[in-house]
């Protein structure tokens, strides 16, 4: 008993990995690293642009804009965090790993380096709905979507093999 | 009484009868005792109580500042946190033995704090102040909870950002349970009003932890019945749960008084194997499923998107955007009551076609529905993560500087906001939904069976199902990381 349910076990993965892995090939791209100048602006409660797709290679000249009162803009993975005051081309940049130690600016460059799906927050109290002020910036290939995508379609179909597997096995022993 | 009646063909449920359970009780006897102590509810309501104190006033006179309350802060990121991802999935509706909302109402009802009063009330062997009124007949299912909650939630961009709101709604709700247990037999707001009632009690099905009777024998040939009536030992169940025959998580409070008022000590904490409950009773209690999965794609798409437009016209009490408002209430509330089942509904026909079952395709649409509550949790809690992760430390700051006056009890209120692995959020979502959407298939061949009773036709029938899951687990996949 205990043998089959590792058994069975040990299937489900292998199937799922199996999916992610044809995920992850399937939809596998690789463009050319390109230089791409972004001007980002803040507004409560969004940012323009809401989405960003980049690729992995890519070196992003960011410009940050803050349209009506002061907000921030913490990029997840890439270690940065910066304060833009309203209506300035300048503003504060920091790495949170390095702590607070500001410097002043008006561009951000950041060189594309993982894959997946980042969000861009404002870190800055701007008004009610600050917690949810958010941007996403989509690196191709975001293997982490696409595998997960092929894992999810291998487990349903492993799950249902392994129930039909049981039920023709419970047959036989008929 | 005929509720006490029908207990003579009760059946065993499944787990109970291979053993595989464990009871903590018998386990832990220190945990026993503390359970079986008469003072154990109100010593652990007491500084929930204050908490919540602590919180409305804060909301009230505070700053309105949602991220520098501690009103928000620990409503919507600590406590909401632990409820949907810890309580309810690992211990059922424990929220509710805590829940301080309750506590006046229980005193009115009871005149003490923890004493017993003997005396008759209905069948009730306690004195229980109040009018006792009985909750009416076609009140008694979740639909006033499932209404409520959706209408709640339409306010949610509101509610959970300005603490004077928060603290209003609470404060309410404690006044409404308190004037409602003057007028109708105990906890009549808790099983058909709270709010948070409703998804508690759906979820709380798949919790890992139930509270039931250990011997079917000892409850049949049991005269005292005092589980369901109240002795000398406590209350009669506040839920109107009668231990002999409970079946479900669904509708017990977890207060521990039948664990004091069984003579017989026939009721064990065990443990259990998850979403292995998988009765859904009524179509309320499916249209709860579909509400809660409609509203986590919702807020995966109004809070966790990044779409400044519909903020803003969530957000109509500061942006001033009413009509924008009332497109955004009506996508909410079609998507949560016609839609999603609609959709629903459709998978369950392709499930008759396939199986060309004499089952209606209601009764296929009911029973299978259950496989809303494995889905709808986990996607909840894949929700609720970045929540926590992203904002948790505001509750390092808040807590120094509760009110956001500049305080600094703890000199932590300058701590500055600092996401913690945000970045890495995704793959826990990706395993999360990945165990939501394996329940929902394994138990719902179970379920299926119940249907279709034969092996073939239950996984032809499952199919469809099957597919909605997928459908759906795909969906808030594209939410969380596409
Ligand atoms: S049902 Fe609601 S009010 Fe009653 S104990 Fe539970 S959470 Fe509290
Ligand atoms: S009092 Fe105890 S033994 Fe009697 S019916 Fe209730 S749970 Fe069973
Ligand atoms: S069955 Fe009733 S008395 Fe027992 S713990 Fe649940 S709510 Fe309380
Ligand atoms: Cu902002």
């Amino acid at each position: 008993m205990k043998n089959m349910n590792i058994k069975k076990v040990v299937i489900i993965i292998t199937i799922t990995l199996t999916g992610a892995l044809a995920g992850i090939l399937y939809f596998n791209s690789s463009a050319k690293p390109i230089r791409r100048d972004i001007v980002i602006k803040a507004r409560q409660y969004s940012y323009e642009p809401n989405r960003m797709e980049v690729n992995v290679g890519d070196t992003l000249y960011i410009k940050l804009l803050a349209l009506d009162v002061m907000h921030g803009f913490y990029l997840e993975g890439y270690d940065i965090d910066a304060e833009i005051p309203a209506n300035l081309s300048n503003f504060k940049v920091r790495k949170p790993s390095d702590g607070f130690n500001w410097k002043d600016t008006n561009e951000i460059v950041i060189i594309v380096t993982r894959g997946g799906k980042f969000r861009y927050r404002c870190s800055h109290t701007c008004g009610t709905m600050h917690p949810f002020m958010q941007g996403e910036m989509i690196v191709h290939p975001n293997h982490l979507f696409n595998g997960g995508v092929g894992a999810v379609i291998g487990f349903v179909f492993g799950l249902l093999w392994l129930i039909y597997k049981k039920n023709k096995k419970g047959h036989d022993n008929e | 009484m005929n509720k006490m009646e029908k207990e003579s063909g009760i059946k065993i449920p499944m787990d109970v009868k291979n053993g595989k359970n464990t009871d903590l009780l018998t386990k832990f006897p220190l945990l026993k005792r503390i359970l079986k102590a008469r003072s154990f509810q109100f010593i652990i309501i007491l500084p929930n109580l204050f908490v919540f104190y602590v919180i409305i006033l804060a909301g009230i006179i505070g700053s309105p500042v949602g991220n520098r309350n501690i009103a928000i802060v620990f409503i919507w990121i600590l406590w909401w946190f632990l409820l949907i991802a810890i309580m309810v999935p690992f211990a059922s509706r424990v929220w509710c033995t805590m829940c301080p909302l309750p506590f006046f109402g229980d005193l009115f009802q009871r005149m003490a704090f923890i004493k017993v009063r003997l005396g008759k009330t209905a069948y009730l062997r306690n004195k229980m102040f109040g009018l006792n009124k009985k909750w009416p007949k076609y009140l008694t299912n979740i639909w006033i909870q499932n209404i409520g909650f959706l209408t709640l939630c339409t306010f949610s961009a509101v509610l959970v950002t300005r603490p004077f709101v928060t603290s209003i709604v609470l404060g309410l709700m404690l006044l409404l349970g308190t004037v409602m247990s003057m007028i109708w037999k105990l906890r009549s707001f808790c099983s058909y009003i709270c709010p948070v009632s409703g998804f508690l009690s759906l979820y709380s099905s798949a919790a890992t932890m139930e509270l039931r009777r250990i011997d079917n024998d000892v409850c049949l040939k049991c005269k005292d019945k005092g589980c369901y009536k109240g002795n000398e030992k406590g209350y009669g169940c506040p839920w109107s749960e009668y231990m002999g025959t409970m079946e479900r998580n669904n509708y017990c409070g977890l207060c521990t008084e039948c664990l004091k008022t069984c003579p017989n000590d026939n009721i064990g904490l065990n443990t259990r194997s998850f979403a292995s409950e998988t009765i859904i009773k009524g179509y309320d209690e499916s249209w709860k499923g579909f509400i809660m999965l409609a509203l986590a794609m919702a807020y995966s798409v109004i809070l966790l998107g990044t779409n400044g437009t519909i903020k803003n016209w969530a957000n109509a009490p500061e942006t001033g955007n009413w009509g924008g408002f009332f497109i955004y209430a009506a996508i909410l509330w079609s998507s949560a009551l016609v839609v999603v089942p609609a959709v629903f509904y459709f998978f369950a026909y392709l499930s008759k076609l396939i199986t060309k079952s004499t089952q209606s395709v209601k009764e296929i649409f009911k029973t299978f529905s259950y496989i809303l509550v494995p889905l709808g949790l986990l996607a909840w809690i894949a929700f609720s993560f970045p929540l926590i992760f992203v904002n948790g430390s505001y509750i390092i700051s808040v807590i120094s500087d509760p009110l956001g006056w500049g305080w600094n009890l703890f000199g932590t209120a300058g701590f500055k906001w600092q996401p913690l692995v945000p970045d890495y959020l995704g793959y826990v979502q990706l395993i999360l939904l990945l165990t939501g959407l394996g329940f929902a298939i394994s138990r719902g061949y179970r379920v299926s069976l119940n249907i279709f009773k034969d092996e073939h036709t239950a996984l032809m029938g499952l199919l469809p199902m099957a597919g909605f899951a997928l459908l759906v687990t795909l969906a808030f996949l594209t939410f969380f990381i596409g």
